[in-house]
């Protein structure tokens, strides 16, 4: 159990030699190539992250590939070396500190089992090395495989197990010492969709078990939401949004956060904002709504004016009735509880999500239906930083 | 698939296999076979003279056969010195170069791997003139460092002239298994290391406790092959020394050119050649079973 804090850390990976002169252009401006930042010192895949971890808390990093939210796990772990900043553990500086002496245990994606050892030498391998006697060990190894339910495996190689089990023997050998903080690499990314569900339930009791402070990477958005204490939205080595699942999902910080949070994705309309006195208005495709008084309060406090803006509404909140924004049915998706029905809208594609017992009927393609949306639930962005202009 | 379909799938198989099948059965089965079974005459190249059924008797007198006895004993010695330095040196160098970047990677990987690409003739008249008696360079450097006063006769003198040899072979016989254990620990998914340093091992643990077992197989066959290499070695006797001075070069392969095709005496020659099939089988067959164990 520990705190864990990360002051504008910084992760550059230089150029091997002769590599530079081939990817620099004739401009001396920085390059931008699939998420990575391209400059004279080399490929950046973290900067500016500054974040505190509560003891005890379960952070989750979150991103799309190459947003540098392992890169960033892999230098808490002592992995990978960080370029600038500072790395604390419980209030220790640990840049310059090895991974075995960071008292850290880390779940790779592909569990990373020793193939060559049992599941009881793989979980018993770190307390070997440290020397703890042999009686402990054996307890310790039999408790953990107790709370994972993998007793029955012990005596087994990493090869004789399926999937969900080597992923329960991965976690096993991380709690078996109990470290200060526990990393966790995209754990459930090779599992199947049912297994994913289950092991993440798991995840969540665990957590409660040992109680230790976690950091979770993930790209799947469920997994940050439903586990996460706090969750890091990252995108191009940087920092979106830091904030608990319901403030992140709340109140996007951006337009890349409103987009990647949530499921199905928001759905986003070129819209205009209008202030009137102390009032906020969003008008789309002739439609009108007022922003709820905590919206208008957070627009007055930044003194927010009349603009062209991207809106954003959730397809969940969005309501089918007779007025609001027309739209030409595309296709209708039967999901048992709701309808997702896929519109076209201000030249937009747009999803609007309608529950199975508010239906009046069926949905055909072509048929104009009309939606509107609440003011307390449209995001206002600016059109130039794609910020959401509450912030 | 009907039995039709899988009588011809079947047919076309074993077509496929008749051209190497025939090779395999004709240049290895057969001689083998033949080599076992004149081990038990005395059979010479006297056409004229039948050969003659002489049970165990060839076995019988290789083991009061000095020279045989001699060259068995200088074999063993070329193995237990040759095949444990090979595996050690090479598993040193890849381990200092595998993780090098490619060029210099490939620059090692060539210098090492040169002489076994190299000629074995040519090598080791290279060789040959390095241990010149006048002119090597051998003596050239130790008299002239002072190590030594006069010149030695490095293949003439018995005390010398077998570890002139292994050290000729040592070098040819590094290349492979270096290139063959970078490429083994290249192999060795970097997870498991990083793994291991989580759970706190150091360089060393990570090496013998994470490493070592992954690459154990390239190990096997590395020690496999170069024991196999060490029991057969002929060719820097034949050139160099000719079993000479005095034996003290002389090696059972050499030993079983010399029975064979010297003195025509195919029978001995074959049933020294049974015994070094039988002693590489029962070495090859502790190293499976001991590395199979690990």
């Amino acid at each position: 159990m520990a705190t864990v804090q990360l002051k504008n850390i910084k992760k550059v990976y230089p150029y091997i030699s002769g590599e530079q002169k081939k990817s620099k252009k004739k401009d001396d401006q920085p390059q931008k190539k699939i998420n990575l930042q391209i400059t004279d010192e080399g490929v950046v895949a973290v900067q500016q992250f500054s974040l505190d971890i509560a003891d005890k808390e379960f952070i989750v990093l979150v991103g799309p590939s190459g947003c540098g939210k392992s890169t960033t796990l892999r230098m808490v772990a002592g992995l990978e070396e960080i370029t600038d900043g500072e790395l604390l553990i419980d209030g220790k500086l640990v840049n310059d500190i090895p991974p075995k002496d960071r008292d850290i245990a880390m779940v790779f994606q592909n569990y990373a089992l020793y193939p060559h050892m049992t599941v009881y030498e793989n979980m018993a391998f770190s307390l070997k090395l440290r020397h703890v006697p042999k009686a402990e060990i054996d307890k310790k190894v039999r408790e953990a495989a107790e709370i994972l339910d993998i007793t029955q495996y012990l005596n087994r190689k990493p090869k004789a197990l399926s999937g969900g089990q080597r992923q329960r023997v991965a976690i096993g050998r991380a709690i078996v010492r109990a470290p200060k903080v526990m990393l966790m690499d995209e754990p459930l990314s090779n599992l199947d969709a049912k297994l994913r569900n289950e092991m993440r339930a798991e995840i969540i009791k665990l957590r409660k078990r040992i109680d230790t402070t976690f950091i979770y990477v993930t790209h799947d958005q469920t997994e940050a939401m439903t586990l996460g204490d706090r969750i890091v939205i990252m995108k191009d080595g940087y920092i979106q949004q830091i904030g608990t699942p319901q403030e992140v999902f709340n109140h996007p910080a951006n337009l890349f956060v409103a987009g990647f949070i949530g499921m199905p994705v928001m759905n986003f309309f070129d819209a205009k904002l209008v202030r009137e006195g102390s009032k906020y208005f969003v008008e789309v495709g002739g439609y009108r709504q007022e922003l709820s008084p905590d919206k208008e309060e957070r627009l007055l406090n930044h003194d927010v004016q009349s603009q062209e803006i991207t809106l954003g509404v959730r397809p969940e909140h969005t309501d089918v009735n007779d007025e609001g924004v027309a739209a030409r049915v595309d296709v209708a998706e039967m999901m048992g509880s709701s309808v997702h029905l896929h519109v076209n809208a201000e030249g937009h594609d747009v999803i609007i999500i309608v529950p199975t017992v508010d239906m009046k009927g069926n949905y055909e393609m072509g048929d104009t239906v009309h939606f509107s949306f609440d003011g307390k639930v449209a995001h206002v962005f600016s059109k130039e930083t794609e910020k959401n202009l509450e912030f | 698939m009907s039995p039709e379909l899988r009588r011809r799938e079947t047919v076309a198989g074993y077509l496929f296999l008749l051209p190497s099948l025939i090779f395999f059965v004709g240049f290895v089965v057969i001689p083998m076979v033949m080599c076992v079974v004149t081990s038990f005459f005395d059979a010479t190249m006297d056409l004229n003279t039948p050969d003659k059924f002489i049970w165990f008797d060839n076995y019988i007198e290789l083991w009061q056969d000095p020279v045989f006895l001699k060259g068995l004993t200088n074999t063993l010695i070329i193995v237990l010195v040759s095949v444990p330095f090979t595996c050690i040196f090479s598993l040193w160098v890849a381990s200092a170069i595998y993780k090098m970047r490619e060029g210099l990677l490939s620059f090692f990987r060539i210098v090492f791997y040169l002489p076994v690409v190299t000629g074995s003739v040519a090598v080791t008249v290279v060789w040959k003139w390095m241990y010149n008696n006048y002119y090597g360079i051998f003596n050239y450097v130790l008299k002239n460092t002072g190590i030594i006063s006069k010149n030695i006769n490095w293949l003439g003198n018995p005390q010398y002239a077998l570890w002139c040899i292994i050290l000729i072979l040592l070098t040819t016989s590094v290349g492979q298994p270096i290139v063959l254990y970078v490429s083994a620990l290249s192999n060795v998914d970097n997870s498991l290391v990083e793994a291991a340093e989580v759970d706190g091992a150091t360089n060393t643990q990570v090496f013998w406790r994470i490493k070592w077992p992954q690459i154990m197989p390239t190990t096997l066959y590395i020690l496999i092959i170069t024991t196999i290499n060490s029991f057969q070695c002929f060719a820097l006797i034949q050139l160099l020394t000719s079993g000479g001075p005095n034996y003290a070069t002389e090696t059972v392969m050499y030993y079983i050119y010399y029975t064979a095709f010297k003195l025509y005496r195919f029978g001995y020659g074959n049933a020294m050649g049974v015994i070094l099939a039988i002693f590489i089988g029962i070495l090859s067959a502790v190293q499976f079973r001991l590395a199979r164990e690990k």
